[in-house]
């Protein structure tokens, strides 16, 4: 099972987290993987465009089944180990729909961020305007807001769609990176709680990203949201 | 079941259209249904915003829960009906396995394609550069090529093997989509194979929206491409 399955990956991106996670929770450990360097474009290696022509990661492959885009691996595995390990996807019809409603609003989250920490990756030098940096802040701390209304009544076993689930799979390495690139707690205080509630979760700990864990200092991008 | 739902929806509009198809093929007419005017603005009136937040088509209720990302409300339409109407998830897991990354590579193509169609809409007047808009036609031409070699792989004529499924809910509309901003079908021609020979499907004839019956004229924007 796991032995046949390969996860190339890059430490500290959420996408990659987010199938590592799921692994953890199917009790899949044992996979195959390789950790690669975004730095030195590692990604857009022949080794990587053999699994995913779009040159990103996380890339996938269950023996000879690809699967890309993280979101696609987590429903794959989920469903195709779903009388093993921890069951992803809740039985209420409620939960379910808010399970995925929430699940997709994380890749929302996900592009939002992007948009401010990964700026003068994505837009070449002569594009940049800072009203445009100011409309992505903007646009986040909105974004950020909504998570924080979600995430009102969160306690410990009661997560984004109640019980743990694909949708806290999918979402708290977002929140995580947020923290990291300097989101305040004080602030956001429903996500640090969430944040607290989690990250020791087994699954989280064992797959924490290996370059978040000598320096617990990270950046300041997102100290003024 | 179908009287519990309700479906606030845009014409065209690829995600609204791709719920409206799920709906059909899972014998689930008779839901609410009510048109409203993206032009007019109606996606931000009061009736929206109290189901959706973000201001959005579509917005979806089922049971009163909101499920208004629409490949959610596909993969939890599917979910919950899986016994009734047509099953739109393979049992081979090479297919499920395909058909969970096109669902998901859905989101790519329409990003690439909205940022050559709605630039002018997105960007602000002081920050459009030729730089960007050149960039932004090769990025999608570079995407649209990769969907014709994925529909090459597929020699059964569907997104994930010899069967439809979801991945052509999610993405038909958006290949409709493209085809109506006037790609060109000489170009493209797994393609236009594709939306011809899908576009008679009656969950998709039915949905057609109503805005392309009226006017059937297709508009020039990707003529280029």
């Amino acid at each position: 099972m796991a032995k046949s399955m390969n996860l190339l990956w890059g430490s500290g991106s959420p996408p990659c987290w987010r199938v590592m996670i799921t692994l953890e929770e199917k009790k899949l450990q044992g996979y195959k993987h390789k950790l690669l360097s975004f730095e030195k474009g590692e990604h857009k290696s022949q080794e990587v465009l053999e699994i995913n022509p779009r040159g990103q990661l996380p890339a996938f492959r269950h023996g000879d089944n690809i699967v890309n885009e993280s979101a696609a691996t987590c429903l794959y595995l989920e469903n195709e180990f779903k009388s093993q390990g921890t069951k992803l996807i809740p039985d209420s019809p409620a939960e379910r729909a808010l399970m995925y409603q929430r699940m997709m609003e994380g890749l929302t989250l996900t592009d939002k961020l992007n948009a401010v920490i990964y700026y003068e990756w994505f837009v070449p030098e002569g594009e940049r305007h800072n009203s445009a940096v100011n409309r992505n802040k903007e646009a986040l701390a909105t974004e950020l807001k909504l998570w924080e209304s979600y995430l009102q009544k969160v306690s410990a076993g009661s997560y984004l769609a109640g019980a743990f689930s694909l949708a806290d799979v999918i979402v708290f390495p977002n929140i995580a990176f947020a923290f990291r690139f300097g989101l305040s707690v004080g602030r956001y205080p429903n996500l640090a709680k969430y944040y607290r509630f989690l990250k020791d979760r087994a699954s989280i700990k064992s797959s924490w990203p290996p370059q978040w864990l000598p320096s617990a200092q990270g950046f300041d991008n997102l100290k003024d949201l | 079941m179908a009287k519990d739902m309700t479906l606030l929806w845009g014409p065209g509009s690829p995600p609204c259209w791709r719920i409206m198809v799920a709906l059909e093929e899972k014998g689930l007419q008779g839901y609410n249904s009510k048109m409203l005017s993206f032009e007019k603005g109606e996606h931000k009136s009061a009736e929206v915003m109290k189901v959706n937040p973000r201001g959005q088509l579509p917005s979806f209720t089922v049971g009163g829960t909101p499920l208004n990302e629409s490949i959610g409300a596909c993969f939890y339409l599917e979910d919950v009906y899986k016994s009734q109407g047509n099953k739109l998830i393979p049992d081979c897991p090479k297919e499920k396995a395909v058909m969970y990354q096109r669902i998901f590579e859905a989101m790519p193509l329409m990003d690439k394609m909205a940022i050559v169609v709605y630039y002018d809409y997105k960007v602000p007047e002081g920050e459009r550069h030729d730089s960007a808009v050149k960039r932004n036609k090769e990025t999608l031409t570079a995407e649209l090529k990769l969907w014709e070699e994925y529909l090459q792989k597929t020699p059964g004529g569907f997104l994930a093997g010899k069967t439809f499924t979801l991945a052509d809910v999610v993405l038909f509309p958006v290949i409709a989509y493209l085809f109506r901003m006037g790609l060109c079908e000489k170009r493209y021609p797994k393609l236009a194979a594709y939306h011809s020979a899908l576009k008679d499907r009656p969950s998709i004839k039915t949905t057609w929206p109503p805005t392309w019956k009226e006017n059937p004229q297709t508009q020039d924007t990707l003529k280029e491409m």
